[in-house]
């Protein structure tokens, strides 16, 4: 037991990272003490923190451990799902996305010092994710598809191949799917998919967003307002909506006002169709 | 005798691996050495001279021995380091000066090679001569000296020799006291030699060779614990512990795996079983695959020889966490890591370190687990240049070619001038149908490094808008259009 300046008694770290491996390096983020008392109560709790402006958006206002939540394609938002978590302290490992960018991750709020990168799991990807988590609290994880060649285009043939491939390796996975879930309630983690997963608990999808500060020939990219969908089975049966700032001026995620949001310049938006409906 | 490579004096691995074979050769000839600074190494000359018939046979051999490992190197033999290093310095010129049948007084030249040897006794002539510039090498006080030195009428050492020690110090302090020692002959500190590194490895052979994974691990268990022995018997600790594992078909696995002092003997047994597991069965063949009966034995006679070899002993100091600043990583996530780098690979697991830079890309370093985490480039400098605001969500690690064209179909240009021909109207990537354009901003030109004529880029930036909502960073180089990221939220 540690006593507190005031008197308190802090609770004991079950834990002990303090007696682990050591990576020393360059100043990091918090002293010890915080962030053991940070992860004193990530563990300990029964869900993981997000976002203040996604609460509204999660059934309890936070991930669930031992639930999946899925979001069609890799981008921001699922980033932003990671951030809270990262930032109250807890690790986070990200598999199968190469071209993660841990910059804009780190400007929501992701902390680079607890995260890590596995780009490439190949074919064993179920036992990689098993073993990130061991350790890690939180997993994001794009399965490999088996049609590769249809991952990374733009446009509407790129969707309808995307579409196809991920019908196929749902098709696949019953059995896999299975076992990393009941890996995942053992470790009492929190599992990010992008991609397809039948019987996830949260499934978030953008149905709209458009970007301001771009004129023509002047200006640069300032942020983003989206309007983001959240349904599910069990706790989040019921659909939510909200708009946000994803990320708003400062680079952080807010909850948008819809009168804020300049019309002209989400004036070309395409509704984007949900992967599956 | 100090022996001088000029080659290897610069910064480098390549060159500090070079000079430790160097030093490798020479103890063959004489087992106590000092290495004084890259490329240089001095040693004792009298025992050694006389076993091999004379300094000049000895330094010949000892050039004959490191010219085989590709380095060119000098010999210069003296009483006293600083004026031994002087005499190594001048050997080439030495021989050079004979040659043209010149000698300077207190010097013979060498029959064999770029060697100066200073008789016994004749090293205060010798050092007379020198200018008083060859002080500068010593240390920063000496440099300010030697260029106070040639104002007041001192040129050569033998000059400053000739004043009265009371009178240097008085007026010069201790560097002045320092450096008339030197100019006399005198004030040499004797050598910091090394001892021959002893073979602290431990071995263990199975015979008959080993088909399981499981015995091999338990030995190791115990192996570990002897090399632990070993190390702390002597007061040592090994940043890295090499693991060897040779099967019975002669094939061999070699990993390092990263020690610190920190781990125990079960903890090394695991990473024993992890490298085996990772060599034994493929890592891309998928589960199905495998034959149902081998549960764990590999095809490939089994294991005959397992050896641990510590790599960079260092003093065992202890270790001491500090207050705070470091990020802990626990063993729960150093352990979950090193399992799937015993699976893929150790390039496999990164951590990544942000830091400084103009692309969005190079501003993050991405460290293999268990190495020491340092940006790329600092973070603290300002690095003009940057594109101000949010950062890309997707950032492709190859970047992809797409054409940009205007409204008329042609292809968009910048000139060098960072004009841009016309206004931007079609995205299409990849061969993919175009998109249209509906805000753009750029071009924001970038040339770097343009004194390395291999590294130079000169590029434009664009931020392109198109009518599907997302937003991407494309960059002319050349003619050439790439995007680099994707400022997207939800999409590929």
């Amino acid at each position: 037991m540690v006593a507190g300046p005031s008197g308190h008694r802090l609770p004991k770290v079950s834990e002990a990272p303090a007696t682990g491996v050591t990576n020393a390096t360059h100043a990091g983020s918090a002293t010890s003490a915080t962030s053991a008392a940070r992860a004193v109560s990530v563990m300990s709790a029964g869900t993981l923190p997000v976002l203040p402006a996604l609460r509204e958006l999660l059934p309890r206002g936070a991930l669930a451990r031992g639930s999946v939540v899925t979001v069609a394609e890799f981008g921001l938002l699922i980033l932003a799902l990671a951030a809270g978590a990262s930032a109250d302290g807890a690790w986070c490992g990200i598999a199968g996305v190469p071209e993660a960018g841990v910059l804009a991750a780190a400007g929501l709020g992701l902390d680079a010092e607890r995260t890590l990168l596995v780009p490439d799991p190949g074919h064993a990807w179920p036992q990689v994710v098993a073993s990130l988590l061991d350790g890690c609290e939180l997993v994001l994880l794009r399965p490999p598809s088996p049609a590769q060649g249809t991952r990374g285009t733009p446009g509407a043939q790129g969707a309808q191949g995307a579409r196809g491939a991920q019908g196929a390796h749902a098709a696949h996975g019953a059995q896999v799917r299975q076992r990393l879930e009941a890996t995942l309630r053992r470790a009492r983690g929190v599992l990010l998919v992008v991609g397809d997963w039948p019987g996830a608990q949260v499934r978030l999808r953008v149905l709209t967003q458009g970007w301001t500060g771009l004129g023509d020939g002047h200006g640069r990219l300032r942020a983003c307002c989206a309007q983001v969908v959240a349904d599910g089975r069990g706790g989040a049966a019921m659909t939510r909506t909200r708009w946000l700032w994803l990320p708003g001026e400062d680079g952080r995620v807010a909850v948008a006002e819809p009168m804020d949001v300049p019309a002209h310049d989400l004036g070309s938006v395409r509704r984007l169709q949900a992967v599956n409906q | 005798m100090v022996l001088c490579c000029p080659a290897l004096s610069a910064p480098g691995r390549e060159a500090a691996r070079l000079f430790e074979q160097v030093l490798t050769a020479v103890t063959e000839f004489c087992p106590r050495v000092e290495a004084v600074e890259p490329g240089v190494c001095a040693f004792g000359a009298r025992g050694p001279a006389r076993y091999f018939g004379g300094e000049t046979a000895l330094a010949g051999r000892i050039i004959a021995a490191v010219a085989d490992l590709g380095v060119q190197a000098r010999v210069g033999v003296a009483d006293g380091l600083f004026a031994a290093q002087l005499a190594a310095r001048q050997a080439e010129r030495a021989t050079r000066r004979a040659v043209r049948a010149t000698r300077p007084a207190g010097a013979r030249s060498a029959g064999a090679g770029p060697v100066l040897v200073i008789p016994p006794g004749r090293t205060a002539e010798f050092l007379a001569d020198q200018p008083v510039s060859v002080l500068a090498g010593q240390d920063v006080a000496s440099q300010d000296l030697t260029g106070l030195l040639p104002r007041l009428g001192l040129h050569t050492l033998g000059d400053l020799a000739a004043l009265p020690a009371s009178d240097v110090a008085g007026r010069f302090g201790a560097t002045g006291e320092t450096v008339h020692r030197l100019a006399r002959g005198l004030g040499s500190r004797p050598l910091a030699v090394r001892s021959p590194a002893e073979d602290l490895s431990v071995t263990q052979e199975f015979d008959p060779p080993e088909p399981l994974a499981e015995p091999v691990v338990f030995a190791a268990k115990a192996l570990a614990e002897r090399m632990h022995e070993g190390l702390a018997a002597r007061g040592l600790t090994c940043v890295r512990v090499q693991v060897r594992a040779i099967s019975a078909d002669g094939r061999e696995s070699r990993r390092l795996w990263r020690h610190d002092g920190l781990l125990t003997g079960a903890a090394l047994a695991d990473r024993v079983r992890w490298q085996l597991d990772g060599w034994r069965v493929p890592a891309d063949r998928p589960a199905a695959d495998r034959p149902a009966d081998s549960d764990g034995a590999a095809d490939d006679g089994g294991i005959a020889m397992l050896r641990l070899v510590p790599d960079q002993v260092v003093r065992a100091t202890g270790h001491q966490l500090a207050l705070w600043g470091e990020t802990v990583v626990s063993d729960r996530v150093a352990r979950a890591a090193m399992r799937v780098q015993a699976m893929l690979g150790h390039e496999a697991v990164l951590r990544p370190v942000l830091g400084g830079g103009r692309d969005v890309a190079e501003r993050v370093n991405h460290v293999p687990f268990g190495e020491k985490r340092k940006p790329r480039l600092p973070a603290s400098s300002p690095w003009p240049g940057r594109i101000m605001g949010a950062a890309p969500g997707v950032v492709y690690p190859f970047a992809r070619e797409a054409d940009v064209t205007d409204e008329a179909g042609e292809a968009v240009t910048v000139t060098g001038r960072c004009v841009v021909s016309a206004a931007p109207a079609w995205l299409a990537a990849d061969g993919e149908p175009p998109l249209r354009i509906t805000g753009w901003a750029g071009p924001w030109p970038l040339s770097e490094r343009w004194w390395d004529p291999a590294a130079a880029r000169r590029r434009a930036r664009f931020q392109l808008l198109t009518s599907d909502g997302r937003a991407w960073l494309a960059a002319v180089q050349d003619g050439r259009w790439l995007i680099e990221a994707g400022y997207l939220l939800y999409g590929l």
